[in-house]
């Protein structure tokens, strides 16, 4: 049983880590859909940077870098081109489920490494992500600069007369996003689940991005959504332990994507937004132009 | 920017006429190519002689060319149902769920039909084709319409939405064709049983039947968009919603439709790729592959910049180079996935490439200043 929890943890580390990114990305008013595509190629290059070299901090340095790359070109896009950042953000995730496919082919099968220890049953990361949800949620509501970050997902351009560098700001808040969106992906194909496979993140990345909208764009309330899900994926990995013999495993694993819907379709009825919806950045996916 | 006399100037565009926009296109594409070249060097492979197999296999081998027809066909449906909600400014990127649902209601005719025994099942084939295709279409647009409806009803954010479908279709399509799923293969495998012979696709000049309903739909979308209230209504509302509604267009009537409608040609795509490609005539143990090609139809939908004829080269170019890039991995010995590399690279330069499309860039000469 507390094998199972455990394990639900560790799970909602990773939904933590991606959301976190794109919370404070959205914060800042861009929308990375693709964040499920930054993932893939994090947890891709990791894995075969700790395969070759087999020391898990390079392959976590490279998840950190290719994250941040990644996340500088969505901004690229969509802050000094104003590309459409839904366009922008499909582009990285059809470039990250593309190109990793062949670039992770030749490494399919399991890592082969020692296991990274856990801290009482739970990876290290766990407590990571507890430590950098409590830290973002302080600068973002408690410290001037977050201030600054919500002001300009909020309304740009009175932000900018206020003295505050949009750009600089967003591109900041993107790169942030696509780190924590790599190490989410380095988490998963370097702790979670080391085996590498064709697009084996299935849906990580989109469930990700569905709890943000779900947290109000809080990282206390993202951190529990967080957790609800991974044991919701857990569960639906292991019916067995609780419901046996109600629905084939195959079916088990489209529970948490249809209480994903269930959800959304609640957070975006009129009476969830009318008392509710405030929370919303006001600029969210609106290209800025001086 | 100043070069000599002159200086860069930045415009937005406000039209973009169509010989224009094919400029672009193509030019968009060339890049594409020339930066995927890269994959081909970092194999020790000349990129010249890579295109030049991928070409002339594609298009000029005789195995190849059937091979591109049929993929065209699967392309061009599953842009098509990216084309019509996009038309109305929403985003389906659900195609690969609709187009499994649409296979499994296909094979659910025959299944019905008892077609699930034999291979050699005497069925006839005028009435269950009709009714597998038909099939086909209704659950394709079933499982879109269930997009529209949250879409216009709750306004929930389509494109995380059709993605969370995409991944229900998926495991709801592992569950029917294994482990003791209604349409599993005899013989296991985990895939679904062979269509009996009797209702292998009717081919023209070895080409399936469904590329007359690929083809027809573009001309029928084409119309559709351009002559009539309902096309332009389509129109208005992708060009601003809250003018649409102060004009009496429905938001909710809209998303189902296009939904609807959309969701129906990546289900007659499931039936094409499942039903008739020949040599295919199952739910294959890959069909993930096939789903995940249908992404194929967001970027030729971005690059035909959502019209349906326009879409028919750039489908029937993306067609070849996938089959081509498939064919060059084996011959010239490539890791596995070469296909899906170049539709990275085809996405990802297309996005850069949206700049040109709302920009233009002159040059102004400089006024001396005396």
């Amino acid at each position: 049983m507390w094998q199972f929890v455990a394990r639900s943890l560790d799970a909602s580390t990773i939904f933590t880590l991606a959301g976190l990114g794109e919370l404070v990305d959205q914060r800042s008013g861009i929308l990375n859909v693709g964040l499920e595509g930054i993932m893939l190629f994090g947890a891709t290059l990791g894995f075969i940077a700790t395969k070759v070299t087999g020391n898990y901090l390079i392959g976590f340095a490279v998840a950190l870098l290719i994250g941040a790359l990644l996340g500088l070109m969505h901004g690229f896009f969509s802050i000094t081109l104003g590309v459409d950042q839904v366009v922008s953000g499909m582009g990285i995730w059809i470039l990250g489920f593309g190109l990793t496919t062949y670039i992770g082919n030749p490494y399919t099968g399991p890592l082969g490494l020692e296991r990274i220890p856990t801290v009482g049953g739970v990876s290290p990361f766990f407590y990571l992500g507890v430590v950098l949800v409590l830290l973002s949620w302080f600068i973002l509501f408690k410290t001037s600069f977050g201030l600054q970050l919500r002001s300009v997902g909020e309304n740009p351009s009175v932000a900018e007369v206020s003295g505050i560098n949009v750009k600089r700001t967003r591109y900041l808040a993107v790169t942030f996003g696509g780190m924590m969106s790599g190490f989410a992906g380095a988490v998963y194909a370097l702790y979670y689940n080391p085996v590498w496979n064709y697009n084996f993140l299935m849906g990580w990345g989109f469930i990700s991005l569905a709890l943000v909208f779900f947290s109000m764009w809080n990282p206390l309330i993202l951190f529990g959504g967080s957790l609800l899900f991974g044991l919701l994926w857990q569960l639906s990995l292991n019916p067995q332990l609780f419901l046996p013999g109600l629905m084939s495993r195959y079916l088990w694993r489209t529970v948490p994507f249809v209480i994903t819907i269930l959800v959304l379709v609640l957070i975006s009825t009129k009476w969830f937004r009318t008392r509710w919806g405030a929370a919303k950045p006001e600029a969210l996916g609106v290209p800025y132009v001086k | 920017m100043r070069i000599g006399r002159y200086r860069l100037k930045l415009e937005k565009r406000v039209t973009l006429p169509g010989w224009q926009a094919a400029l672009i296109s193509s030019f968009a594409i060339l890049v594409a190519l020339l930066l995927f070249s890269v994959i081909f060097l970092l194999a020790h492979i000349d990129p010249l002689v890579a295109y030049k197999e991928i070409f002339s296999y594609a298009f000029t081998n005789r195995y190849g060319v059937l091979l591109t027809i049929n993929r065209f066909i699967f392309l061009l449906l599953a842009t098509f149902a990216f084309i019509i909600p996009a038309k109305a400014g929403l985003w389906n990127i659900g195609m690969s769920g609709q187009l499994y649902v649409g296979a499994l209601a296909a094979f659910a005719v025959v299944y019905a039909f008892g077609g699930k025994e034999s291979i050699s099942a005497p069925l006839n084939p005028w009435i269950v084709l009709p009714l597998m295709v038909l099939a086909a279409f209704l659950g394709g647009a079933l499982m879109g319409a269930l997009a529209g409806y949250l879409k216009g009803k709750f306004d929930v954010n389509e494109i995380v939405l059709t993605m969370l479908l995409n991944f229900i279709a998926f495991w709801v399509v592992a569950h029917m064709i294994k482990e003791g799923g209604p349409f599993m293969n005899p013989q296991g495998r985990g895939e679904s049983f062979a269509l009996p012979k009797s209702l292998h696709a009717p081919l023209i000049f070895g080409v399936p039947f469904t590329i007359v309903l690929a083809l027809g739909f573009a001309v029928i979308l084409e119309f559709v968009f351009r002559k009539t209230t309902l096309g332009y209504q389509i129109r208005a509302f992708g060009q601003s919603p809250p003018a649409a509604r102060y004009a009496g267009i429905r938001p909710f009537r809209i998303a189902l439709l296009v939904f609807f409608l959309g969701g129906a040609m990546a289900g007659l795509a499931g039936y094409h790729y499942f039903g008739a490609v020949p040599g295919v005539y199952k739910i294959a143990r890959t069909y993930g592959y096939f789903g995940d090609l249908s992404f194929y139809g967001i970027i030729c939908g971005l690059i035909s910049l959502n019209d349906p004829i326009a879409a028919i080269p750039v489908a029937l170019l993306f067609g070849g180079l996938s089959i081509g890039g498939r064919f060059v991995q084996g011959k010239l010995h490539m890791g596995f996935g070469l296909d899906y590399a170049l539709l990275g690279v085809l996405m990802i330069t297309l996005v850069a490439f949206q700049f040109f499309y709302w920009n233009k860039i002159t040059l102004v000469r400089v006024q001396e200043e005396s």
